[in-house]
């Protein structure tokens, strides 16, 4: 939380506090805001986590300190003032905070000196993080993050760092529930799948509105053990060794650097490993061989107990070991899902999921459903949490695989050309070598392409090493673009993609037949596109 | 689509021109001068075919591709949806209903400016949904956009 509040925020500097006035709520608004009408504070057990956090900082000015004063009496009086001074600190901080619902919007009031009110309209809210690191679960605390899907960076979120894991989950449920009040049209999600027969439907219009006696749960996954065994085969993890390695020595070089050791040191021992290769070939090799294990711990530590349940009408997808990270989506604002599996993945018969929600930063982190588990269970949960698409893929004109072959096979070829032209062989060897490799992936490349749709969803697949297939609902589609390069032209195939203002923005199908494609298009929405057809 | 469109994309195809043969001009002198030992003889020798092949290759697209990018272009509004053709080389067709359109800008450039031409760019959610109109009129182009906005008010959908 910053001092200053966002572009949106509002400041009330001192003076008139209330200028902005925000509008006297309803006792009916009251109901909904709960305990929350007036400023509450965060739990008083931070002020036992917030010196512990500063502690790495404080560190080393106070271990200097204590060295300069060569551990005399006054120096630890002065590091003593120092640890003193950031604890009374933190209780500033912590006894200066307020946050409190006021009508429709949240306001995080920070009274230290001026008074900054951040007014966060709970129209905007958008989704609702609740993470507990650990000693945060120490205490039985979590940080509550509110995400407003503004594009100006986390200027406009909010963050309350601190609140006991009951209540923290209940405002997310009263935050949810507010945002959704307000888009009572978006509210109705068509097909949403058997979980709109189970859940029975929340209070969504203001007439009928209350606290909820039990919030609705319903748990659709919960990732047993055993499947994070197949964490490795995702394959990103297995560059964790370099990573790590990479961090350690940066951190060397950042220590080094307090503790005195220059640069000229560091190059030293560069140079002193460079004339025992033997060393640095070894290294090389325990870091191959640590790669599967590192990744597969990795892995654990952040997929730990994953689970994906229904809390009111917002998906939650809860994980990790040493943090337990939670992320809820608004069903609201859910338009589809996203299946990817790389080409290990394929042959165990196993996928990831994604959501693709509008208005959500860094999806890719925040949107994940499930990590790698069983395909088949992947689509039955993305069926019973999102929505069942059962259309056959059609696959593209067979011009398409002559396409991705040459695609794939081309690189390798030009380099080899080329190297063999100048004379340098190795080099030519290993273009072939890439060539022949890209006939395989060309193919494989070439049995992914597929599109179909379903009446309610429309669905694209493409790639090979990491393949991915979209599932869009057909109303999150804003507009489309075919694209036809010369080339293309020639093969009388085309691209047609499906712009989405979620998720990555568009879903192409790659290299569909000139008919095949226009006929997609005007199958998902024929009003916006069979009046042209006639005149082109 | 304005006819002084073929000479605002002339214009442009001059410029890239200019900056094509001069870039490679550039990069030929430097390796010519560089006297690095790993390349064959003779590509340092005959660096200097470098930007008269591209010269010459490109110089009649210069001329080709206002006119084939005139020919290609087309905008069209019909029951509220905005259809536009572009490309020359490669094409490009795009479909965005003013349901879901959430701004639309006209923007005059500097060369648009001396011709009395603007472009009319319209965004959604998506890229893919989203599409600039080149080369219009001042006076279409400025109606189009005061249409567009005026009717996607009317409309807005906002299930995205």
């Amino acid at each position: 939380m910053t001092e200053d509040a966002g572009p949106s925020g509002q400041h009330n500097r001192s003076g008139v506090p209330g200028a902005q006035g925000p509008s006297e709520p309803s006792s009916e608004q009251e109901r909904r805001a709960g305990p929350w009408a007036v400023p509450s504070r965060l739990s008083p057990l931070v002020l036992l986590i917030d010196p512990v956090r500063m502690l790495p900082s404080l560190f080393f000015p106070l271990a200097g300190v204590l060295f300069v004063g060569g551990f005399s009496p006054s120096s630890f009086v002065w590091a003593a003032l120092g640890v003193l001074g950031s604890i009374g600190y933190a209780a500033v901080r912590w006894a200066t905070f307020t946050y409190r619902i006021a009508g429709d919007r949240l306001e995080l009031t920070r009274s230290l000196i001026s008074r900054t009110v951040r007014t966060i309209p709970l129209d905007r809210v958008r989704g609702v993080d609740v993470t507990t690191p650990p000693l945060h679960r120490l205490f039985g605390l979590a940080v509550v993050r509110i995400d407003t899907g503004a594009s100006g960076g986390d200027k406009q979120e909010g963050e309350l760092d601190g609140l006991p894991l009951p209540e923290a989950e209940r405002l997310r449920e009263v935050l949810l529930r507010r945002s959704r009040a307000t888009h009572p049209d978006v509210g109705a999600v068509p097909g949403a799948g058997p979980a709109a027969g189970t859940a029975p439907a929340l209070p969504s219009g203001p007439s009928h509105a209350g606290q909820p006696a039990a919030v609705e749960e319903r748990v659709y996954a919960r990732v047993p053990w055993r499947w994070l065994l197949y964490g490795p085969l995702s394959g990103a993890f297995l560059f964790t060794p370099f990573a790590l390695l990479g961090g350690a020595i940066g951190l060397a070089f950042q220590w080094g650097n307090e503790f005195g050791l220059s640069e000229r040191a560091a190059i030293g021992v560069g140079e002193w490993l460079w004339h025992r290769p033997i060393l640095l070939v070894l290294a090389g090799i325990a870091l191959i061989l640590a790669m599967p294990l590192a990744g597969a711990v990795m892995y654990t530590v952040f997929n730990w107990n994953f689970t994906l349940r229904r809390r009111g009408s917002s998906l939650v997808a809860g994980r990790g070991l040493i943090t337990r990270r939670s992320v809820s989506l608004e069903h609201s604002r859910i338009r589809g899902y996203e299946i990817a599996d790389g080409l290990l993945e394929r042959r165990a018969k196993v996928a990831r999921l994604w959501a693709i929600v509008t208005g959500l930063g860094d999806s890719r982190t925040r949107g994940q459903l499930l990590p790698v588990v069983p395909r088949r269970f992947a689509l039955q949960v993305a069926a019973e949490a999102i929505g069942p698409f059962d259309a056959e893929l059609r696959p593209h004109p067979s011009v398409a695989r002559r396409r991705r072959l040459f695609r794939a096979v081309a690189p390798g070829v030009a380099v080899a050309a080329v190297a063999l032209l100048l004379g340098w062989v190795a080099v030519g060897v290993l273009g072939l070598v890439v060539a022949a490799l890209g006939v395989p992936l060309g193919l494989d490349r070439y049995r992914s392409l597929g599109h179909a749709y379903d009446g309610v969803r429309l669905s694209v697949r493409s790639g090979s090493l990491p393949r991915s297939q979209a599932v869009v609902e057909r109303r999150a589609v804003v507009g489309w673009t075919l694209r036809q390069t010369w080339f293309q032209r020639r093969s009388r195939v085309l691209t047609v993609i499906a712009g989405v203002g979620a998720g990555s923005g568009g879903y192409p199908a790659i290299d569909t037949g000139e008919e095949q494609g226009v006929h997609f298009a005007a199958e998902v929405t024929p009003e916006w596109i069979t009046p042209f057809l006639s005149k082109n | 689509m304005s006819r002084r469109a073929i000479t605002l994309w002339l214009l442009e195809a001059l410029v890239g021109f200019l900056l094509l043969v001069g870039g490679s001009a550039v990069a030929a002198s430097w390796i010519s001068g560089s006297g690095w030992s790993w390349l064959p003889s003779w590509i340092p020798e005959h660096i200097w075919w470098l930007p008269v092949l591209i010269g010459v290759v490109e110089l009649p697209f210069v001329v080709i591709e206002p006119l084939w990018r005139y020919a290609v272009h087309r905008w069209e509004l019909a029951d509220d949806v905005v259809y536009a053709r572009s490309g020359w080389f490669s094409r490009q067709w795009v479909f965005v209903p003013v349901s879901r359109i959430q701004t639309v800008d006209k923007e005059q450039g500097w060369f648009e400016r001396l011709l009395g031409l603007a472009t009319v760019e319209i965004r959604t959610a998506s890229y893919a949904g989203s599409s600039s109109i080149k080369g219009l009129d001042v006076g279409v182009a400025a109606r189009l956009a005061e249409d567009l906005a005026h009717r996607a008010h009317e409309l807005r959908d906002d299930a995205t």
